[in-house]
């Protein structure tokens, strides 16, 4: 029964937080971060570099604008190529943020309450990257609002096509962005009001008491608040496989070789929070070492989220290895060329690195030991993004490049421009992230207090449990006296 | 709460309500299966066709029992210790689904175009499928996956069985459940399209195993909250299997109808857009025939339907009112089975034999037959599972 007892205690129900933390240490220490009475350098050199590259992204949309869209790589026959490749890429990146912050919360895991705040906050700062590249591909943008929505208007003389999903990404990614931008808010205001609280007199207490809409924590306030929480994460569930799918149809209900499988819905969402957990993994990381939050972003945390990575990388290599199947099943010439092609054509150096990076390496995660090394999980999560950027462009390029003309094929090459926008789009995402680690509290502290609740009930349990089979002494060497 | 090992063995009561179950459902199915046979006999084009329907229908059962029950062990929620038990003796009819695949293996050239050394000699996509689409291999593999799910399922039980009499298995169980997971979805998507996808020599869809993943979870999660209805009218689940773990099991299942709508309208939203000639036929079999009213009974009733009615709170709480959801779930994933399989055969138009329910219904009792037989065998719930009382007491 010993053998038993440490089983439930160890392996099945580890701690989530170190046992010794109380309620006040939780918002000490997570308040802390947003309280600094002197800014550490550390933290304007990095928003230095990150405001230089926003700065570059600003330039490069600026030429853009003024001089037009063929100062992208984008030609005959390559229409989408690094642009959308982007747009795919950072959209994906927000998906691990609405799984965290929604799904895992309807599935009561209470694992997420340590990570969702900072992963909500990075899907809001994907989707505004995302965003710039579809708008800025029209060229015009500040026309694109009439060519977007469905305004009415005499102006332009045109009409949305409803039968095409790039219409459906309008709506698609504008919902998403809305509502992920209400859970997070809503979310918030818990904390916003602790902060509130904690400030002394001052700008930083009015704008904290203005964000937090006057929330007491009352009980009525909580009791409404859980079920507003609650309802949206229902509406943000369906978001998670909608987003993803509709932007894996802009490319499958067209008849390209490449593009049009049935696999890509699914297969694009599994992409898509494989890809978000890298990224929410990236900068945890970083944000744990940095601030000092292992005893809140635990090794538990950790593990299980690499467990999601290697599951999620699973689903992305069932699918390549499907989609080369079929291919070869249907018997049809221009697939079968295509997927040959893509191993063995000019660009089979993206192919293999899409594989090696999205299939193989994630394979060390069976390990339990590579799951909790921080170092091995730090280089996965960055060439699985590295790998997810190079899958879209496969997706992309690579089914266009050659399509069923070969007198039309192409080669193509990204200009400085393209490459510039790219890495301009890292310094408004890293910008805002550390805007957000230094004025918002990164953790919901409301939800980790809760999370030690819940631990200290079910230790109470065990404890009792411990107690009935093996009598006081046990619960005592099992430090839950 | 202190419990002991046969507090959670199946009660007399209870054992005399499965008896009552299990000698009929034998009958009927050695019965149903004399009546299949000279079917057989009289009509083998009818009998294989319904035969297949039938076996994968029940098949999906078992599959889909084990995959969820790996699915338990790796998310280890409390729904997952109350049901265990269902699903592991849902696992056990696999030794039955492997004798049973035999007249599958013998219904090969009333079946499959790519049987026919004629066919294939003529029909371009035949020929270059030949090397892999054939009836030697074809049979090689789906031994091989019946060996493979065989060993998971063996492994699965054994070690449970284990973990009831001195514990400490539970981390080896959610070990060999990841990699059974993986093996499952990988398996049945290969195993369905040799027996499911080839039965149209123009149909291909990539999206085919993530369906069948589906369609099998479904119907077993289905199947599992009829079981656990039934059995928690008598001890030892009586008194522990709440409403609150029927909620749970109720939410699930709307997952589950949600996936499985979520893949089928990818697939048709795809397959329709692009209208090519390789790959419209097998929807337009489907849909411009009069079959198109199963495939808008599929949209309404295994869908629309069970979506607004999950939907419901007290609905999810109550057994008799989520039964007869759950009910209509099963009944359409056997029209949808007809709606994948049939259509290939009658072309023109719906049409239904006798034999078209009694094959698949003789299968059923069978199985039924040995999933009772097999639920007797052990305690209802895992006395040592760490999960347990925490699962208990969610109940409360």
């Amino acid at each position: 029964m010993a053998d038993l007892a440490s089983v439930i205690r160890e392996e099945c129900n580890p701690p989530m937080l170190s046992r010794d933390m109380s309620y006040h240490d939780i918002t000490d220490q997570i308040s802390s971060v947003t309280e600094w009475k002197k800014t550490p350098k550390q933290w304007w050199i990095l928003i230095t570099i990150t405001s230089s590259l926003l700065l570059l992204l600003l330039a490069m949309l600026t030429y853009l604008v003024s001089t037009g869209i063929g100062v992208w790589g984008n030609n005959s026959p390559a229409g989408w190529a690094w642009d959308i490749t982007n747009f795919v890429w950072w959209i994906g990146i927000g998906h691990a943020g609405t799984l965290i912050s929604a799904i895992l919360f309807l599935l009561r895991q209470k694992w997420r309450t340590a990570i969702n705040r900072a992963a909500e906050a990075m899907t809001i700062f994907a989707v505004a990257c995302a965003a710039i590249f579809p708008l800025f591909h029209t060229g015009r943008p500040w026309r694109a609002v009439y060519w977007l929505f469905p305004i009415p208007n005499t102006y332009l003389h045109m009409w949305q096509n409803y039968r095409s999903p790039l219409e459906w990404d309008v709506f698609a990614v504008s919902t998403y962005g809305t509502v992920s931008i209400l859970f997070w808010y809503t979310g918030l205001i818990p904390d916003l009001a602790t902060l509130r609280d904690r400030s002394p007199n001052g700008l930083r207490k009015v704008m904290y008491g203005i964000f937090s809409l006057g929330w007491r924590g009352s009980s009525t306030h909580w009791k409404h608040y859980e079920k507003a929480y609650m309802i949206l994460a229902g509406i943000s569930t369906p978001l998670v496989l909608s987003v993803h799918t509709i932007v894996s149809f802009d490319f499958a209900v067209s008849v390209i070789p490449g593009w049009h499988t049935t696999v890509f819905p699914p297969y694009f969402v599994g992409g898509a929070i494989f890809s978000g957990f890298a990224m929410v993994m990236t900068l945890l990381l970083l944000s744990r070492w940095a601030l000092h939050l292992e005893n809140i972003i635990t090794m538990r945390h950790l593990e299980v989220m690499n467990k999601v990575i290697l599951a999620t990388s699973m689903i992305v290599g069932y699918s390549y290895g499907t989609e080369f199947f079929i291919a070869w099943y249907s018997g049809d010439i221009y697939e079968r060329f295509h997927f040959f092609n893509r191993i063995t054509g000019p660009y089979w150096w993206a192919w293999w690195t899409m594989c090696i990076c999205n299939v193989v390496i994630p394979q060390f995660f069976w390990v339990k030991k590579m799951r909790r090394n921080i170092a091995v999980m730090f280089i996965i999560s960055i060439t699985t993004n590295i790998g997810m950027w190079f899958e879209r462009f496969v997706i992309i390029v690579l089914s266009l490049h050659r399509d069923f003309l070969p007198s039309s094929w192409g080669y193509f090459r990204p200009t400085w421009v393209d490459v510039c926008t790219y890495l301009g789009t890292f310094g408004l995402f890293l910008t805002l992230y550390l805007l957000f680690v230094k004025f918002l509290p990164m953790i919901a502290i409301g939800e980790v207090k809760s999370t030690l609740s819940a631990q200290n009930h079910v230790e109470h349990v065990y404890a009792h449990y411990l107690e009935t089979y093996e009598g006081a002494e046990t619960k005592e060497t099992h430090g839950l006296a | 709460m202190t419990t002991t090992a046969s507090a959670f063995d199946v009660s007399p009561e209870l054992k005399r309500d499965l008896q009552r179950v299990f000698t009929p459902a034998l009958g009927a199915g050695i019965l149903l299966s004399i009546a299949s046979i000279v079917g057989a006999i009289y009509s083998p084009g009818d009998f294989f066709h319904s035969y297949l329907m039938g076996y994968l229908f029940w098949l999906g059962l078992t599959l889909g029992c084990m995959g969820i029950l790996m699915l338990q062990y790796l998310t280890a929620g409390a729904w997952g210790i109350m049901t265990r038990r269902t699903l592991e003796s849902a696992s056990r009819t696999l030794p039955l689904c492997a004798l049973l695949f035999i007249p599958v293996a013998i219904g090969m050239p009333w079946l499959y175009d790519w049987a026919h050394p004629d066919l294939v000699k003529n029909i371009y996509v035949l020929r270059h499928r030949a090397v892999y689409m054939n009836p030697s291999m074809y049979i090689g593999r789906a031994v091989l996956y019946f060996v493979v799910w065989g060993i998971v399922m063996y492994f699965l039980n054994k070690w449970s069985l284990e973990q009831d009499e001195k514990g400490g298995m539970e981390k080896r169980l959610a070990k060999l459940s990841a990699p059974g997971l993986l093996i499952y979805v990988f398996t049945i998507s290969y195993a369905t399209i040799d027996w499911a996808e080839s039965l149209e020599n123009n149909w291909f869809s990539t999206i085919w195993g993530f369906l069948f993943v589906a369609r099998e979870g479904l119907a077993a999660f289905a199947f599992v909250i009829i079981v656990m209805a039934l059995l928690s009218r008598r001890e030892p689940l009586a008194s522990r299997f709440k409403p609150a773990h029927l909620h749970d099991l109720g939410k699930l299942l709307l997952v589950f109808v949600m996936l499985w709508a979520y893949f089928e309208f990818s697939q048709l939203v795809v397959i329709w857009s692009g209208n090519l000639t390789d790959e419209i036929p097998w929807y337009l079999h489907r849909f411009a025939t009069s079959w198109g009213w199963l495939g808008v009974m599929l949209i309404v009733l295994e869908f629309i339907v069970p979506f607004l009615m999950l939907l419901s709170r007290p609905l999810k709480r109550n057994a008799t009112a989520l039964c007869c959801v759950v009910g209509l779930i099963i009944f359409m994933r056997w029209v949808d089975l007809m709606w994948i399989v049939m259509p290939q055969y009658y072309q023109r138009g719906f049409r239904l034999t006798w034999m078209n329910i009694v094959v698949p219904a003789s299968i059923g009792c069978l199985w039924i037959a040995v999933f009772v037989w097999q639920l007797q065998k052990r305690p209802l719930l895992p006395l040592l599972a760490p999960n347990l009382e925490k699962a208990l007491e969610h109940g409360e």
